[in-house]
């Protein structure tokens, strides 16, 4: 238990008799990337939503850093700790990709209500978003509207926001797709550097992405966690192989 | 942007040479179309904050320009008749100073933004439309049915409340006094939409979730916003009064809401000065048109159609040509 920053247990939510998620267990220990796979509509992102606040579960716990958060709302839970990237970008569009960076530093640094402060000269806060933005590799962009950034620069950003947020873990939801190669080599890089401070929840379709980064992966699906192991015993494990991998991997 | 910024230049020079016009030309009048293009402009300003920057459409504020303009008659009120406002718990008179009816005006006016904002925020979208309209009405029968301020006919404060060593009866005095709570209103604006707490209800317009989903409690933010927003729309409330020395519940009817709201789609939503110059044009069309058929409301109708179907970022989007590439 002491090893486990998020632990959730028996987490089940159901719309009428369709179960989306199925009593799942599932846990993130400390310096791990914990990777969550399975077919479309097997729950992986509604078990992100539940985990985040924003949709409300119908029983279960979720623990993290050995505090009860299950009560928690969704603004709680992410200033405690819990940042989130969406499955589908989520960004401020007319904001630049600094300002985007910038917006996700204002409550950790406390800023928020900050009524007459002009941002333009926090420099400390411009700084840190500059520095976050060269981590993504996106520093020749910042001045670039979120809107006219590419799909797969927009998916950078979005990781971006969830860095800045300096949290305890960290929930992507399919951060790589739509990444070139060089941009998903480059997440790699970053999610294995980063993870020694926070570990990863990882929703992703990227099957060589996952082996490559995941310590454990669990797999889901009709809501339910059907395996979880090592990415060998998961290779090698026939259920896994007939619901979601094939028998090619 | 850079288009749009000269404009704003000039009309900030506009509106100060509007009294050696008024001298000039021999048109007190005009300086009064000027004082009321200008309040109105407050009221448009205070809008904004919500509608334009935070997306938050309030058919509402016209109570908070109305609870402005009620204090300022009913204190001006009870200090000409020489009567107690409050005899118990405490005497409280009224008062015919601007220096203390402004504060008070004000103080009330936040205190009913905070207390309807802290209802209504909890309902976004058409909810949110219909219960701050709901709450605006309530004060517009409110006030129908209470005859000791006049009821249905309104209140006459029959002089404009006093500031020191000035004369507010006179046009370009009192003018210059609107004009000053016009210059803080941009000031304060400028000075919201440029910080921390602006970033965070401009984002909040565009994605709330996920300012959400970075630690940001967009319901304090918004009811911040909402509170500062109807204080400014109070204060201007409070200077329509002494404008006109009468109020009436006509400035708590939803058409007053409306109206405010019609002042910050022209001009330009989101748009510093959009408010101001919304105001203007709807005072020229007003005097113009309204000088040669009593229907001339068809034809700002019109005009607010084209607005919104063809200049969407409304007059002074039409100057900014930069648009696609600005914050």
């Amino acid at each position: 238990m002491k090893n486990k920053i998020l632990n959730i247990k028996n987490l089940s939510k159901s719309y009428g008799a369709f179960k989306v998620t199925d009593e799942i267990a599932i846990d993130l220990n400390f310096n791990e990337i914990h990777a969550l796979i399975g077919p479309n509509g097997a729950g992986k992102s509604t078990l992100i939503k539940q985990i985040v606040g924003s949709v409300k579960h119908d029983i279960g716990s979720i623990v993290l850093d050995q505090e009860d958060i299950t009560d928690l709302n969704d603004v709680e839970r992410a200033k405690i700790g819990i940042s989130r990237t969406f499955q589908v970008s989520s960004i401020i569009p007319k904001f630049s990709a600094l300002d985007n960076i910038i917006l996700s530093l204002l409550d950790k640094s406390k800023e928020t209500f900050q009524l007459f402060k002009s941002i333009r000269k926090n420099k400390e806060l411009v700084s840190k978003a500059k520095k976050i933005l060269k981590e993504i590799e996106l520093s020749d962009k910042s001045h670039i509207l979120a809107s006219e950034l590419s799909h797969g620069e927009r998916r950078k950003l979005e990781v971006g926001l969830a860095l800045a947020m300096d949290p305890k873990v960290f929930l992507f939801d399919e951060p790589m797709a739509g990444l070139d190669e060089s941009g998903t080599k480059m997440m790699i890089n970053l999610f294995k550097k980063i993870k020694t401070n926070s570990p990863i929840l990882l929703i992703e379709h990227d099957m060589d992405a996952v082996f490559a980064l995941a310590d454990r992966v669990s797999v889901i699906n009709y809501g339910k966690i059907v395996a979880t192991g090592t990415v060998d015993q998961i290779r090698s494990n026939v259920l896994v192989r007939d619901v979601y991998l094939g028998y090619e991997i | 942007m850079i288009i749009e910024k000269f404009f704003n230049k000039w009309i900030m020079f506009f509106l100060i040479l509007i009294p050696t016009f008024g001298v000039i030309f021999d048109e007190p009048y005009f300086i009064t179309l000027a004082t009321k293009v200008v309040i109105l402009g407050i009221a448009g300003i205070g809008l904004n904050l919500a509608l334009g920057y935070c997306g938050l459409i309030s058919l509402g504020h016209a109570a908070f320009f109305g609870i402005g303009g009620y204090i300022t008659g009913i204190l001006s009120f009870h200090a000409l008749n020489d009567e107690m406002l409050f005899s118990w718990p405490v005497v409280v008179s009224g008062s015919s100073e601007m220096l203390i009816i402004w504060p008070i005006a004000i103080l009330v006016s936040a205190l009913f933004s905070f207390i309807i904002g802290l209802l209504s925020l909890r309902t976004s979208g058409v909810y949110f439309i219909m219960i701050t309209l709901a709450f605006a009405q309530m004060l517009y029968f409110f006030s129908i049915s209470w005859p000791n301020y006049g009821g249905e006919d309104g209140l006459s404060i029959y002089m404009r409340n006093s500031f020191p060593m000035l004369n507010t009866m006179d046009p370009i005095s009192f003018y210059i006094i609107s004009l000053f709570w016009l210059l803080f209103s941009i000031f304060i604006s400028l000075r919201l939409i440029n910080s921390p707490f602006g970033m965070s209800f401009q984002a909040i317009k565009q994605n709330e979730e996920r300012v959400k989903s970075v630690g940001i409690e967009t319901f304090k933010v918004k009811l911040l916003v909402f509170v500062i927003s109807g204080t400014i729309t109070g204060l201007a409330g409070s200077l329509y009064t002494d404008l006109n020395r009468f109020v009436s519940p006509t400035v708590l009817d939803w058409h007053t809401s409306g109206e405010i709201m019609v002042f910050v789609i022209l001009g330009g939503m989101a748009r510093l000065y959009g408010p101001l110059v919304g105001a203007a044009f709807f005072i020229a069309l007003e005097q113009t048109l309204g000088s040669y058929t009593e229907n001339w409301q068809f034809w700002l109708g019109l005009i607010l159609i084209l607005v919104i179907l063809y200049a969407r970022s409304g007059i002074l989007g039409l100057f900014d040509k930069k648009l696609k590439h600005e914050k």
